[in-house]
């Protein structure tokens, strides 16, 4: 069959994948700590019909060769890190990172997961967990029950007022845990990511201290994702989804008349 | 006999289909990274054997592509890079010989080398580039130095890791190979040229002009269609002479 049915159908496919990955940006549009993603386009391989340089006579060779590519396909979806903006809640437990890295935390089967998601809070034991399934921020910091307020340090000191206490009591430390390629993590749902073979081993640091991100006390780092910009990608892929479907019906026009001519 | 009319006729209908799929491949990569539209053109091709040297077939080639530089757009992310004007990025092709390409967005492997997405090594000054971990603030420079803060200084520090091979060559001297990167057509490498300007933080779009190429479907399908009719004359031609010839 004709080869540009199928080259425009890797462009339809394409395309399709790209409003996946627009739609779900826009979904998570106010979700704290989300980065938003971006699908990566390449052109498939290209197929020789006549070699360029391929003798046409004894002396003479072709100045040009026939070479048809094959079509797009998305090869990746990239999560992009850079800094969300900043709103201030005045909640003790909501922590931003200003900079890089993430916070750890701590899965039910004992491996780690990683999130820029500050929005924690405590369970019945005082321990800091995240905010949906609960699971604990590594180190893990508890809270005593007759705390009066906490604070959070730039730095992830965690400190706690007493009733009759003047100074307030360290109670833990929050560290943060920085990755060569953040790109190359895998991100699980609920906020979390996880460690692949490409993003590197995590690398732990104190907030603040050599390019580790500050922590802010009180504020909540919002999506990046830039809703015009999406919207404007939408209309881009829908279009150039549009224009596919006009080869394929070009395609079907020629063939058709093909076989009602001859 | 047939008139050797069909099989021009016929061979034009071809070249037209794959004309198309030149066509129909510069609007699928209408949003990857850097692509250059593909240029189709025919080229006459003359036929001699029995009779007069009349008979002239068509052929379609991909003569080269449309050097025209992409939109820029604006991403923020730091290992984004876009070559304003003309000009590649070498990388290392996966047969280990340099080519070029326009796509510039790169990514850090675990041990710190840039590469393409497509895992192409980005080759630097002395070589694949592998940046010093653990990498904080990378910034670009118009001339295709790396800069990153070095490990524990203060953040006006900036610290010249690599420079990226970025190179000029005249486009009639650059092909497009099989996997979509361009090579020097003698094969050889080419030399680093100080004045291409690089943009950090950005992207090329694809250089592919949907109206034109959608124009120029139209125009192909319309010729085909006339490929056809010249098709359907030649055989109702044969048919009339032996019409002639029963009545006889």
């Amino acid at each position: 069959m004709n080869p540009a049915l199928w080259i425009s159908k890797t462009g339809l496919d394409a395309q399709n994948k790209d409003i996946a990955v627009i739609s779900n940006n826009l979904a998570n549009a106010s979700t704290i700590g989300f980065k938003k993603s971006r699908a990566v386009f390449e052109d498939l391989l290209y197929q020789n019909i006549n070699q360029p340089g391929g003798r046409t006579a004894q002396d003479t060779e072709a100045p040009s060769g026939l070479m048809l590519g094959a079509g797009t396909k998305v090869v990746a979806t990239q999560k992009i890190h850079t800094q969300g903006d900043m709103i201030t809640t005045d909640n003790a437990l909501d922590l931003m990172i200003q900079g890089e890295g993430f916070f750890e935390i701590l899965m039910p089967d004992g491996s780690s997961a990683y999130s820029r998601n500050g929005q924690f809070t405590m369970d019945d034991e005082g321990n800091m967990v995240t905010p949906g399934a609960g699971y604990m921020v590594q180190p893990q910091v508890t809270i005593p029950e007759d705390a009066l307020s906490i604070i959070v340090s730039q730095d992830g000191e965690v400190s706690v007022t007493l009733q009759g206490q003047p100074d307030p009591a360290v109670v833990g430390q929050i560290n943060l845990m920085n990755f060569v390629n953040p790109t190359g993590l895998q991100p699980i749902g609920q906020n979390l990511y996880t460690e692949t073979a490409v993003s590197g081993a995590p690398q732990e640091g104190v907030p603040g201290l050599e390019g580790y991100g500050m922590l802010v006390q009180g504020a909540l780092e919002t999506s990046n994702v830039n809703t015009t910009e999406e919207l404007v990608n939408l209309i881009e892929s829908q279009r150039v989804y549009e224009m596919n479907s006009k080869v394929i019906s070009a395609v079907d026009e020629m063939l058709s008349y093909i076989n009602q001519q001859l | 006999m047939m008139d050797k009319m069909l099989y021009i006729a016929m061979s034009g209908a071809k070249q037209n289909m794959q004309a198309l799929s030149i066509n129909a491949n510069n609007l699928a990569n209408a949003k990857t990274t850097g692509f250059k539209a593909d240029l189709a053109q025919a080229r006459s091709m003359q036929a001699f054997g029995e009779g007069q040297p009349s008979r002239v077939f068509s052929m379609t080639e991909r003569a080269s592509q449309n050097f025209d530089s992409g939109s820029i757009l604006h991403t923020g992310r730091s290992l984004d890079m876009a070559i304003e004007g003309e000009g590649f990025f070498a990388v290392q092709g996966e047969d280990g010989q340099e080519a070029y390409t326009r796509g510039g967005h790169f990514r850090l492997t675990e041990t710190g080398a840039l590469e393409t997405n497509d895992g192409e090594l980005v080759i630097g000054e002395d070589g694949p580039i592998t940046l010093p971990l653990p990498v904080n603030n990378i910034q670009i420079g118009r001339d295709g130095t790396i800069m990153v803060q070095p490990e524990g200084a203060p953040s006006t520090v900036q610290e010249e890791v690599a420079r990226i091979k970025l190179v000029n060559p005249d486009t009639r001297l650059v092909e497009k190979g099989n996997d979509g990167l361009f090579r020097a057509k003698n094969g050889g490498q080419l030399i680093a040229d100080v004045n291409v300007n690089v943009l950090g933080g950005a992207l090329e779009s694809s250089n592919v002009n949907p109206i034109n190429e959608m124009t120029e479907m139209i125009a192909l399908q319309r010729q085909f269609e006339m490929q056809l009719k010249m098709m359907k004359t030649a055989e109702e031609i044969d048919a009339s002479a032996s019409s002639l010839l029963r009545a006889f």
